[in-house]
């Protein structure tokens, strides 16, 4: 079959061969050697499954309708058959998806003899469209009812109603249900009794806790379906998302509101972290409790705090640091202190950058795994590689309305799992994620995509050369980041001071006076404006890095625009007054002595002018060395000094004689290692099957061989796994034989030619040469597979 | 977007209001009903979104659009997204259940979001309060747990709206007797609010009338009363009052106190009595029980004793007004008197009050007094839980008191102390009589009244002065020591002196503080509320008080 599709591709005309490689890009990656190639990839699983998981709802159910309407002897459907499956009203929408299926080469040959892909049944549902299996190919006896048509009418009506809202759940599909469910035991026994269901068992599977399983028969499912036709219900276009509209200008207003809330809390959070940074877990993370304190840090709840930690990390404002005792410790990185000196608006952006591509899902946090373990942030765990695609799917979904609109988030996800049922499926909780991150970082205001964000997304001239700001990612950057800013408040410069000592800033402070702040005052709130409370503390702070008082009087008169209080006044003059009352500094040894003439006469004494001795009160001196160096040198020039414990008491030494630690004794003995028994036959069972593999490499082809590390003149490439695996599976279609090369339990490379009968789990399952026995090989242990010419 | 609305909002849900912005007054009125002032210093005043004031505004029939517009309306920058959405969760949360009275059943809470009366049915808080379910929407409430159900609805962020009304009491006519006076503006307003919302607190500074108040409630309710207050003189001052300002007599109100027990159809009892126990029972709850009272009337409530709530989780059918000068509670119980005694149904900033003159300005200064060496020494080697002590006791205030009495030979001045053995020495040192705790109540009264008609210039209090003295002459304040940092005794102490003075005259409040030591601290933490109420403190050394006479200052 391979030909016949490798033959339509080579007499495609170039513009459909383009066409099909910009619709499936895949498929050039990398750039196959010849068409024949390309048609074993365009046939594999993994690009099908690919092509599949990009198709909307309604395509894939043609492609179910196409499954369904295949003749059972030549495989083969046909336009008009799938039409007429798909009915009459959805003529011409089903008949642009077949347009779409044929052109990615899912349906491929003439109008009326369609062949579906092989891949097409092996990555998608056995039930096409959610009907069951025919019944004559499931149990006789249901083939018979099925026959009579009539009979099978009177049986379904006379149902009693718990065995008809069975079979009416059964025919919406999935067709399989469990046998031994006990609110439905008593009417599915009753179905099977009439054979309108089949019980199935699946061989080789373990019993299952809930019973058997039951199907429900294709004509029995498309019986009950009349009403909607065979399909089901069918959604030939997108459903509309209505939401509240809101005013634009007020959604932009609440989302300038949030960006400005999300920077303030990232700030204080960060800020949290590096008064006392949290410890790296073993398993890597965050742990709960610092996740905790740093959110109430921010004043934020914990998912916001999850969501900030990942998106700071992503940003490159957190990083890990070693904390001075071999573990890791998180810590803001000097990133984020030029961070910090940016403006609001591109503060938020680099957050933002940083959320829209970090392979994280913050919403994974604080939940548990499937080991019931919770989820760390930062940890492994909140891995997903499908995160800044969900991302852009929910956000692009947002940014095709028109602004303003604010859709429910499961009317959201609604058309997300229309647009692509297969590639939403499992995603729904990174929809949901992307949807609250983008409310907590002001992405989204009042549920609507705000106008910088947009700008954001999109990047600025829209032209058609760069819809993805690939080019030029920079200039979206900056339109956003100049769109936010004229909808944020200017910075100021001044302040208002007040006499319960608090200090306000209305309105985001300008970097220089956010310093100066910082140092002097506590901060008590902070948002639009900002709070901070002068104490006696933040004051002698100030004095500590350098403040002197009349400069902090000064500052305040400069800054303030209202008239500075007494008390604050005060306050500083009183804190000037006190700072410094005490000295502290650190000296290698001391001297004391109740007698100042004495000290008197060492500190003058020239010949321990080495020691440089201070006197620091009438009766103590200090010196930088350490104490024996005094003493010696005191003892030298004839004083009588005594050493003191830290408790004060007097210490008395005698010299000691010096030796280096004790060790054992220890006599190296000659290593003769014997070879024994099991050992040794270890050894000849490696030679041996050592030869038997160059043996087999002799017959094996050059690919093969090349897999095995056999230096092969001229040629050195080594075949991709992928490619092995898809000219696996095309060999089982094909039941052609294939050379396998792989790498056997004990490590030894062999070579083998056998006939692939299927491949499932994990495992190829193949004939070998003279097809009487079955083998087994893992397939990851398979290093190369090779059609025999 | 700058130069925008005088209203700034924060983070942690407080809003900035810039006084001296235009709209300033609008905002004001727009905003009080949702949010709680929490400091009106002079330029800035700060309000605060709480869950309780939020459902305060939503009792009061506002709805969390208006309160979202209002925020929007006048705020300066945008208003964070997140922000908006819980404050219109919050006060969804308020009124989704109900307490009704249904003519059927009797008491019944009725969910009108069935999933939250399942959920809080399920709750163990409630156990043993709810009874049988009536249907899917209504659960029968025992009829003795109407209180202790609102305080657990409360804790579990649920808050029951209290559709289920009160008895009328028994009927008895009380009028207000207005010869020469009329009730103030504000007072009426305070009234109305109340009489609207059946229940709650008033909160009005010291000396704005706040018995007045109580006695127009009355007047309204026409109905037998009990009130409840901190100790005998108070209520006696109570007594005193509704005599020369309502219609009635003598015979009609009772004490009911340690010395006298009467009960008449206006009954004044003290918090004292009827927290007494013998046996470890309370003795005297039967007075609850004593008349079919129509109004409760709770003096002080920020001091209403543990005790008095359990009483009044019973109470729940008549009337309760509560009556203070400030709902901060030392003990952070204020949810406990919105859910058993009512929601806030009036507030002023005490600013705005004396702006209207009805209580006199206020001078607030602080004197800060050197230790001598030896006093410096001793403080040093004390321990810790003593230090406080040794510090506000210091002799070498002693001198600056005089030099402060002195310095207002025209005024009554009132020296108020926390330490026994130190206000002696200031009587002898000062010559002037003492109050305190073991003073007999005729005493006190005797010397209250010498203090009032100016025979008695000086009087040096105990902790006794810190409530509920009625001493409108004195014009000056000196405290020397404190209950540690308690700010509501400070507030308490300055409403001392804050009474109008019939000419108009400023009052002073002068604090006495040990400088270098944990008396500043304290100092500093009490003034912090009236700092925050918007009184500018003004610091001075004590070596200015002592030096020469100072100019006079007007």
């Amino acid at each position: 079959m391979a030909t016949t599709f490798a033959d339509q591709l080579r007499s495609l005309p170039d513009e459909a061969l383009g066409a099909l490689i910009q619709l499936r890009p895949d498929l050039v990656v990398p750039v196959p050697a010849d068409i024949s190639a390309l048609a074993v990839r365009a046939q594999s699983r993994n690009s099908v499954a690919r092509c599949l998981d990009g198709l909307d709802e309604f395509t894939l159910t043609v492609l179910d309708a196409a499954r369904l309407s295949r003749a059972a002897d030549t495989a083969l459907t046909s336009v008009d058959d799938i039409l007429q499956l798909a009915g009459e009203d959805v003529a011409e929408d089903a008949r642009a998806a077949i347009d779409r299926l044929r052109v990615r080469f899912l349906l491929h040959g003439p109008p009326e003899a369609l062949h579906v892909v092989g891949a097409v049944d092996e990555v998608t549902s056995p039930y096409p469209a959610g009907l069951g299996r025919p019944a004559d190919f499931l149990d006789p006896q249901a083939a018979a009812l099925c026959a009579d048509r009539a009979k099978l009418r009177r049986t379904v009506l006379a149902a009693p109603p718990g065995a008809r809202a069975v079979l009416d759940r059964l025919a919406a599909g999935p067709p399989v249900g469990a046998l031994n469910r006990d609110s439905v035991a008593e009417p599915v026994r009753w179905l099977v009794d009439q054979h309108v269901l089949v019980p199935v068992s699946e061989a080789g599977r373990a019993p299952r806790p809930d019973g058997e399983l039951v199907e429900l028969p294709r004509e029995v499912g498309m019986l009950l379906r009349r009403d909607t036709g065979p399909l089901g219900v069918l959604r030939p276009v997108a459903p509309v998302l209505d939401g509240p509209a809101r005013d634009p200008r007020s959604a932009d207003s609440a989302g300038a509101g949030q960006t400005m809330e999300a920077v303030r809390a990232t700030e204080a959070l960060l800020e949290a972290l590096a008064t006392e940074p949290a410890p790296v877990l073993r398993t890597g993370g965050l742990g709960v409790r610092d996740l905790k304190r740093l959110a109430k840090a921010a004043g934020i709840d914990e998912a916001g705090a999850a969501l900030l930690v990942e998106t700071t990390y992503a940003a490159g404002l957190l990083g890990e640091s070693e904390n001075g005792t071999g573990a890791d410790n998180f810590l803001p990185t000097g990133q984020y202190d030029l961070w910090r000196s940016t403006g609001i608006a591109h503060r938020w952006a680099a957050l933002a950058r940083a959320w829209l591509a970090m392979t994280r899902q913050p919403g994974l946090i604080g939940r548990r795994d499937e080991r019931d373990r919770p989820i760390n942030a930062l940890a492994p765990d909140a891995e997903r590689a499908g995160a800044p695609q969900a991302r852009r799917e929910a956000l692009a979904v947002l940014g095709d309305l028109d602004p303003g609109t604010a859709p429910p988030v499961d009317a959201l996800l609604g058309l997300l799992t229309w647009q692509a049922p297969r590639r939403s499926r499992g995603r729904e909780a990174a929809h949901r994620d992307a949807w609250a991150g983008a409310a907590m970082l002001g992405i989204t205001g009042l549920g609507a995509l705000t106008s910088y964000s947009r700008v954001l997304l999109t990047g600025p001239g829209d032209d058609g050369d760069d819809p993805l700001g690939v080019l030029h990612p920079e200039d979206s950057h900056a339109d956003a980041v100049r769109t936010l800013d004229q909808l944020l408040p200017e910075p100021v410069d001044h302040i208002l001071v007040q006499a319960d000592l608090t200090v306000v800033v209305p309105g985001p402070p300008e970097p220089e006076l956010a310093g100066e702040l910082d140092v002097l005052a506590e901060p008590e709130s902070a948002g639009g404006a900002s709070v901070f409370r002068v104490t006696p503390a933040s004051v002698r702070r100030a004095f500590d890095v350098g403040y002197q008082a009349a400069d902090l009087h000064d500052l305040f008169r400069r800054r303030s625009r209202t008239p500075v209080p007494q008390t604050l006044t005060y306050l500083i003059d009183d804190a000037a007054r006190r700072h410094g009352g005490l000295r502290s500094g650190s000296a290698g040894s001391y001297l004391r002595s109740d007698d100042e003439a004495l000290l008197a006469e060492v500190v003058a004494d020239k010949r321990l002018g080495t020691l440089e001795m201070r006197r620091i009160a009438p009766t103590v001196l200090v010196s930088p060395r350490p104490v024996a160096r005094l003493l010696g040198a005191l003892r030298e020039v004839g004083y009588a000094p005594v050493a003191e414990d830290a408790g004060g008491a007097t210490v008395l030494t005698r010299p000691k004689t010096r030796r280096a630690p004790s060790r054992s004794a220890r006599i190296a003995e000659p290593a003769a290692p014997l070879l024994t028994g099991p050992r040794l036959a270890g050894v000849v069972e490696q030679l041996r099957r050592g030869d038997v593999a160059t043996r087999a490499a002799r017959r094996a082809p050059v690919t093969v061989r090349a897999a095995h590390g056999q230096a092969i003149p001229g040629l050195t490439a080594v075949q991709q796994h992928t490619q092995a695996m898809a000219v696996l599976q095309q060999a089982v279609r094909d039941k052609a034989r294939v050379w396998v090369g792989y790498v056997d339990s004990h490590g030894a490379t062999l070579s083998r030619l056998v006939r692939p009968v299927s491949m499932s789990a994990g495992y190829l399952r193949a004939e070998d040469e003279r097809g009487e026995s079955l083998h087994t090989f893992a397939l990851h242990r398979i290093t190369a597979a090779v059609t025999e010419e | 977007m700058s130069g925008g609305g005088p209203l700034i909002v924060q983070s942690d849900k407080t809003l900035l209001l810039e006084v001296d912005h235009p709209d300033s007054q609008a905002c004001r009125m727009a905003i009080a009903p949702f949010a709680e002032l929490e400091r009106s210093p002079e330029h800035v005043h700060t309000y605060r979104l709480t869950p309780l004031g939020l459902w305060n505004s939503r009792a009061a029939g506002h709805d969390a659009e208006s309160v979202v517009d209002s925020l929007i309306k006048f705020s300066r920058y945008p208003v964070p997204h997140a922000l908006l959405v819980d404050v219109a969760e919050t006060m969804d949360r308020y009124g989704r259940l109900q307490l009704l009275n249904d003519p059927v059943h009797g008491l019944v809470l009725r969910g009108l979001d069935r999933i939250v009366l399942v959920e809080v049915a399920k709750s163990k808080k409630l156990a043993g309060m709810l009874g049988a379910k009536v249907d899917d929407d209504t659960i029968l409430v025992h009829g003795s747990e109407r209180g202790r159900l609102k305080q657990a609805l409360l804790k579990l962020g649920w808050p029951a709206e209290d559709l289920a009304g009160y008895v009328d009491g028994e009927a008895h006519p009380i009028e207000l007797r207005e010869d020469g006076w009329t009730l103030r503006s504000y007072q009426q307003e305070a009234v109305d609010g109340f009489w609207a919302g059946g229940s709650g607190v008033v909160v009005l500074p010291c000396g704005a009338g706040k018995t007045l108040v109580g006695a127009a409630a009355m007047a309204t309710a026409k109905a037998t009363t009990l009130i409840l207050v901190t100790n005998t003189v108070a209520g006696r001052q109570w007594k005193r009052e509704l005599l020369a300002r309502t219609t009635l007599t003598e015979d009609e109100i009772g004490e009911y106190s340690g010395e006298r027990k009467e009960i008449r159809p206006v009954t004044i009892a003290t918090y004292q009595v009827l927290t007494s126990r013998r046996g470890g029972a309370f003795t005297h709850l039967d007075l609850f029980g004593a008349r079919d009272w129509g109004l409760v009337v709770y003096d002080e409530v920020h001091l209403l004793p543990a005790p008095i709530f359990r009483f009044t989780a019973d109470l729940q059918a008549r009337r309760r007004l509560g009556l203070t000068a400030t709902l901060v509670r030392e003990d952070g119980r204020e949810g406990d008197v919105f859910s058993l005694i009512g929601p806030k149904r009036y507030d002023a900033p005490w600013k705005d009050i004396e702006a209207q003159g009805w209580i006199a300005p206020a001078e607030c200064v602080e004197v800060r007094v050197t230790l001598t060496d030896t006093e410096r020494m001793s403080y040093a080697v004390t321990e810790a839980e003593e230090r406080y002590r040794v510090a506000a006791t210091a002799r070498t205030k002693l001198p600056v008191v005089k030099a402060l009495v002195d310095k207002h030979p025209d005024e009554q001045v009132l020296v108020i102390g926390g330490f026994l053995d130190q206000l002696h020495e200031l009587g002898e040192f000062l010559d002037a009589p003492i109050v305190q705790g073991s003073t007999t109540n005729k005493e006190r009264e005797r010397l209250f009244d010498a203090f009032r008609d100016g025979s008695l210039r000086t009087l040096v209090l105990s902790k006794v002065g810190n409530f509920s003295i009625d001493l409108p002459e004195a014009a000056v304040a000196v405290q020397v020591s404190g209950t540690f940092g308690s700010r509501q005794e400070e507030a308490q102490r300055l409403g001392r002196v804050l009474r109008p003075k019939g000419d108009g005259r400023q009052a002073h409040f002068y604090t006495v503080v040990s400088r270098d030591t944990i008396d500043t601290d304290y100092a500093a933490h009490r003034q912090r509320f009236l700092a925050e109420q918007g009184y500018a403190y003004k610091i001075v050394d004590a070596d200015d008080v002592l030096g020469p006479p100072l100019p006079k200052i007007d």
